[in-house]
């Protein structure tokens, strides 16, 4: 241990007198911990910081063939190791200028420990949740209604909760909106997604309802809907689709909905397009705007992110695409809307890298880093910036 | 799919707060031996408040720095399951925690976890190049 004789000594060798400096000299030995490997650095944002502070807990989550993740309950954060060429000391009782009271006269000597050190950091980027598998996770055994006379149900690859949160790399809070963000219900404890048929199914139920009922499609009461609907259905279905196409709210002591023209059109359409693989797009139109409930408009931009309208083909078609069922990589993704299509405009290819954006990223700062643009008949439209295979 | 927990706190109280000291390069002992027990050097301020480092023969200043992403230190425990080392939440734990199932499909697996120790919010960096104390001056005779 070093005496105040021998610091003394060094400072005059230095030249460092004694009234520049301030009383209190800390000297810094490693103590007993920093050999130990149970320690390291997490940096943080003040986000993460507050939290800690107010005693939450974080989550790490990954598979073996995953990269490791740091969810809070509801955001979800990449882990990443960041190596710096800086040795990193942390002391736990080191006093800073403003923290010193110099209340001693002479100059003294405080031993301060340094419990441990790094070179490497574990460095947080903030992300977009991984909810493509969610999706693969419950299409294993979706939703098809009740068993049929005889039929066993499927209990197989039935997910809970904290079955979820187990597999997927998401906060609590993003499971929760992607779960209704896929129409999926909780079915014996068990989330559920439904067999789009017969989801279709339900929808059809309702808006044919609606229709020979002659309802205003945002006046739908409830329980009527329960009691005409449940020789077809289980209740708790009706119930579901209605609060997936619908909003609920009551009127004295009723409980209606109001149907949400844009997904009801949307529903429609996507049951539309899932037979063929193009349609006409006129013929398409007329048959759309037939099909949905009555006071109902369609709009093509209703289709956003679900399909693809081709205007450069004569006669014009539309055809399905989805955005979930397309790549969650940035790279990859854009590889494939280009190998789909050579050249798009801005107003086709934004709907389906929306998803892409970082959190302070634009679609256009996208574009520019992933595309390369040109005019087209006084048009911008982008293509891809290597060449891709056709 | 693992999962492992981050604790906020031992005891349930918010974490203490460390300091960081930054020094460019590596350390090593003069003896080649490892660095546990051994003095590091002399952490000095000046009236105006600049640290001053004296490492072996060197002197380095520095400053002081707020971090702009704080750090947390985290400490790994290992545990088996009914083991009641290793953090321990204040038993009226916080409902926020979300309830996660800590144990793998094998009973008595060791689970890992980890604690925040402390969180530093400022530093001391040092960067300028030590300047060596020379201590052999002869004098001019």
């Amino acid at each position: 241990m070093r005496t105040l004789e021998e610091v003394q000594a060094t400072l005059q060798i230095a030249k460092l007198q004694d009234e520049e400096l301030q009383k209190t000299i800390h000297c810094l030995s490693f103590g007993d911990n920093v050999s130990s490997a149970d320690y390291c650095l997490l940096e943080l944002d003040d986000t993460l910081c507050k939290l800690i502070e107010t005693g939450e807990s974080l989550v790490i989550r990954g598979d073996a063939d995953e990269h490791a993740v740091l969810c809070t309950k509801d955001r979800t954060y990449d882990l990443k190791i960041a190596d710096t060429s800086n040795m990193l000391m942390f002391v736990p009782d080191c006093r800073t200028p403003d923290q010193l009271t110099n209340s001693q006269e002479n100059s003294h000597i405080v031993h301060t420990q340094i419990w441990g050190f790094s070179n490497s950091y574990w460095e947080l980027r903030k992300q977009r949740p991984k909810l493509k598998k969610l999706k693969k996770v419950l299409m294993e055994n979706p939703y098809e209604g009740p068993a049929l006379g005889g039929k066993e149900e499927d209990t197989e690859n039935r997910y809970t909760m904290e079955d979820l949160l187990e597999s997927i790399q998401a906060s609590e809070e993003e499971l929760k909106t992607s779960l209704e963000a896929v129409h999926a219900c909780r079915i014996d404890g068990y989330w559920r997604m439904l067999d789009f048929d017969y989801e279709m199914k339900l929808l059809g139920h309702l808006t044919q309802l609606v229709d020979s009922e002659s309802w205003a499609f945002n006046r739908v009461p409830l329980q009527t809907c329960l009691e005409e609907l449940a020789p077809l259905e289980p209740k708790q279905m009706i119930e579901h689709c209605l609060n997936c196409y619908g909003k609920r709210y009551s009127e004295n002591d009723d409980v209606l909905y109001a149907l949400d023209e844009d997904r009801v059109c949307r529903g429609m359409a996507l049951m539309l397009l899932q037979n063929a693989v193009k349609f006409n797009l006129r013929e398409f139109q007329e048959v759309w705007q037939q099909s949905v409930p009555e006071g109902m408009s369609t709009r093509l931009d209703q289709l956003k992110s679900v399909a693809l309208v081709d205007r450069s083909s004569r006669p014009e078609t539309i055809n399905l695409l989805r955005v979930e069922d397309l790549s969650e990589d940035t790279l990859e993704r854009f590889n494939q809307l280009f190998t789909l299509r050579e050249k798009w405009t801005e107003d086709d290819i934004t709907p389906y890298i929306k998803d892409l954006c970082g959190e302070k990223q634009s679609t256009g700062a996208l574009l520019t880093k992933h595309a390369r643009s040109s005019m087209q008949n006084g048009i911008k439209v982008f293509n891809s910036r290597r060449p891709v295979a056709t | 799919m693992v999962q492992i927990v981050i604790r906020s706190s031992v005891d349930g109280s918010s974490p203490a707060e460390w300091l960081l000291v930054e020094l460019q390069g590596e350390m090593f002992s003069r003896h080649n031996s490892a660095l546990a027990g051994n003095v590091m050097g002399d952490l000095l301020y000046t009236i105006e408040g600049v640290p001053v480092l004296i490492v072996g023969h060197h002197i380095l200043y520095g400053k002081q720095v707020k971090l702009e992403k704080p750090f947390a230190v985290l400490t790994k425990h290992s545990s088996h399951l009914q083991d009641s080392r290793g953090c321990r939440d204040s038993d009226n734990e916080n409902n926020d925690v979300p309830q996660l199932p800590m144990e793998t499909k094998q009973p008595g697996a060791p689970s890992t976890s980890y604690c925040v120790t402390a969180l530093i919010k400022r530093k001391l960096i040092f960067k300028t190049r030590p300047k060596p104390i020379i201590t052999n001056v002869p004098k001019k005779l």
